[in-house]
């Protein structure tokens, strides 16, 4: 069985030879630059140079060699920044802050001495604004050629040559996320109860962007088989959600809906949908909206107990995640014996029936000790055979 | 509960602004006491959103839109609370710690603690020791309050208690603590008075400090 025919497997709820692996393969389950550099030197892979690939969480690429020797199921291509578009670096005059700006006209920054990611701190519509300020905003151009080029080519490798899983990114953050950063944590949660319309009419703009994109994308893939696309919209923390049931029904699902339902009339994709923290009181309304796999499944977060979220609803939704508990059982603090533990229960938990792929609970952050990666790593190939 | 007071509290309750002001303003004309409308149409208001939210029923955009409307009542009803003599709860300098961008955790805590009735001095981000030290001298500071969201940043929590000790201020203030990766055991080790781990809860901590 080839990685694209175990991933397939089991993303249609069939077990395969084994659970597949992912490292890498979106935004959202790779590794922070720091522990890959460390994991490099651990594995005796060759010194070189690291290449950030999501600057704003400082991920490495990952490269061939370590795909290979881990055994990496699945391939992310994604779209490229427009033509005009140059990330500019520059330092602060305090000497303090790394910063830049980028398309959306955010400003992000990271701490120059011992900084792990850029923050935000500027918003374009953050303050008082109307619908007029929202018109006007300009929107980088989803249609640019240049987000597009290579992308058939890298595909088909992808699919021919490694015969992987292909992942297909998204030309942004999910559109409730974009929608917050645009206008700034708290106006943007303020408009969320006291002022949704002027929310929805951002929403819209968002959504437009995305399904020109998409569109395009379909076009530009035409006869290549895309098996994921990869979707996100953070809407719970720790405890809760962030939003209220009710709003996400009224205000956000069915702009979610209108993604996903153009989503699989155009493709047999998967859609991958990401969502960080107690995200169980909203797994009903995603499965009916069609998402098919739920990232990262944050086990440690309230009422999110893997046996639990398997029993029922493993058989409507692929958990793409859930390997092990980053926060209580993976850090520096934790010994790989603990995290073989860990992920011995993950895998208990989630292998049967198929509709799992391992990945850690979000990316691989830059204190995780190579010795656990590789504990993580191990006890999957021992004990994730069906 | 007197009806005057009972439409203040639900405009708060609601995130309704106009609501809140009309609210405040017909109290005063009602020729309520000041530190009454406070503490029964306004503190109580807030202390039951606070309820709301960790019973899971208010989140955080209701919390912040009910925390809005009692700022805009507050702001007509400051100069009457002044004049008639009514203190703060206490005073609180807040921030976000050395190293750490992050502040939406932290605003809503200074939101509730506000709600609450407590004076704010809020101090901003990636803020290093010796600026929570002046934060206390300046300004004569209850509680100093301070939020990590990343675990390489938490050691600066210790940091800025070793720095608020070595300035001789340790016991003139009272301390708490808080954001993701904070325990209490946490705040334990370092010698910190308190940890909250949301901001209603920060409420009820602040208050048990004063």
């Amino acid at each position: 069985m080839n990685s694209r025919e175990r991933v397939l497997t089991t993303l249609n709820h069939k077990e395969p030879d084994r659970v597949p692996y992912d490292m890498g393969g979106t935004v959202v389950t790779g590794i922070q630059a720091k522990a890959y550099r460390r994991l490099r030197k651990y594995l005796g892979l060759p010194e070189k140079e690291i290449v950030i690939l999501d600057i704003l969480q400082q991920l490495a690429q990952v490269d061939d060699d370590v795909m290979e020797h881990l055994g990496v199921d699945v391939r992310n291509v994604s779209p490229r920044s427009t033509a005009s578009f140059k990330i500019e670096i520059k330092d602060t005059p305090d000497g303090h802050y790394h910063y830049f700006y980028d398309e959306y006209q955010v400003g992000w920054r990271m701490p120059i001495d011992g900084g792990m990611y850029y923050d935000m701190f500027d918003h374009p519509l953050s303050g008082e604004i109307n619908a007029g300020n929202v018109e006007r905003y300009v929107l980088p151009d989803p249609l640019d050629p240049a987000r597009f080029a290579g992308l058939p080519a890298a595909s088909r490798k992808v699919l021919e040559q490694e015969k992987r899983a292909l992942v297909i990114g998204n030309i942004s953050a999910g559109i409730f996320e974009l929608y917050l950063w645009t206008r700034g944590f708290k106006d943007g949660y303020s408009d969320w109860a006291g002022n949704p319309d002027l929310a929805k009419k951002m929403l819209r703009k968002y959504v437009d962007l995305q399904m020109a994109y998409w569109e395009r994308m379909f076009e530009v893939m035409e006869g290549i088989p895309i098996d994921v696309v990869q979707m996100a919209d953070d809407l719970a923390g720790q405890n809760n959600l962030l939003i209220s049931p009710i709003s996400y029904r009224k205000n956000l699902k069915p702009f979610h809906k209108e993604m996903f339902d153009y989503i699989h009339s155009k493709t047999d994709a998967k859609i991958f949908f990401h969502s960080c923290g107690s995200i169980r009181t909203l797994i009903p309304d995603l499965i009916e909206i069609g998402v098919d796999i739920l990232n990262p499944v944050q086990v440690n977060a309230a009422r999110m107990d893997s046996s639990e979220l398997k029993r029922e609803y493993g058989k409507d939704i692929c958990f793409w995640g859930g390997g092990v508990d980053t926060q209580k059982a993976f850090d520096e603090y934790h010994s790989p014996q603990e995290v073989r533990v860990d992920v011995r229960k993950r895998l208990d938990d989630f292998m049967p029936g198929g509709g799992f792929v391992f990945n850690t609970i979000h990316n691989i952050q830059g204190n995780v000790p190579p010795e656990n990666i590789m504990a993580m790593w191990e006890t999957l190939q021992e004990f994730g055979k069906y | 509960m007197n009806e005057i007071i009972a439409t203040l509290y639900n405009a708060i309750m609601e995130g309704d602004v106009t609501g809140a002001q009309n609210g405040v303003k017909a109290a005063l004309d009602a020729g309520l006491e000041p530190g009454s409308i406070l503490a029964d149409g306004m503190i109580a208001a807030m202390k039951e959103v606070g309820r709301l939210f960790e019973e899971g029923d208010y989140f955080v955009p209701e919390m912040l839109i009910a925390a809005r409307a009692m700022q805009s009542g507050l702001a007509i009803l400051k100069p009457h609370l002044v004049s008639s003599n009514v203190k703060a709860a206490g005073k609180v300098a807040i921030g976000t710690i050395k190293g750490d961008l992050h502040d939406i955790g932290k605003n809503l805590v200074a939101l509730m603690l506000e709600g609450a009735g407590f004076e704010i001095i809020d101090l901003g981000v990636d803020v290093a020791p010796d600026k929570f030290v002046n934060a206390i001298t300046t300004n004569g500071v209850d509680i100093v309050a301070f939020s990590a969201l990343l675990t390489t940043t938490m050691p600066n929590m210790k940091n800025t208690i070793e720095a608020i000790k070595k300035a001789g201020l340790r016991d003139k203030v009272k301390i708490m603590i808080g954001g993701a990766p904070v325990t209490q055991a946490y705040a334990d080790q370092i010698g910190a008075d308190g940890f909250a781990s949301d901001a209603s809860r920060a409420v009820s901590l602040a208050m048990s400090l004063v």
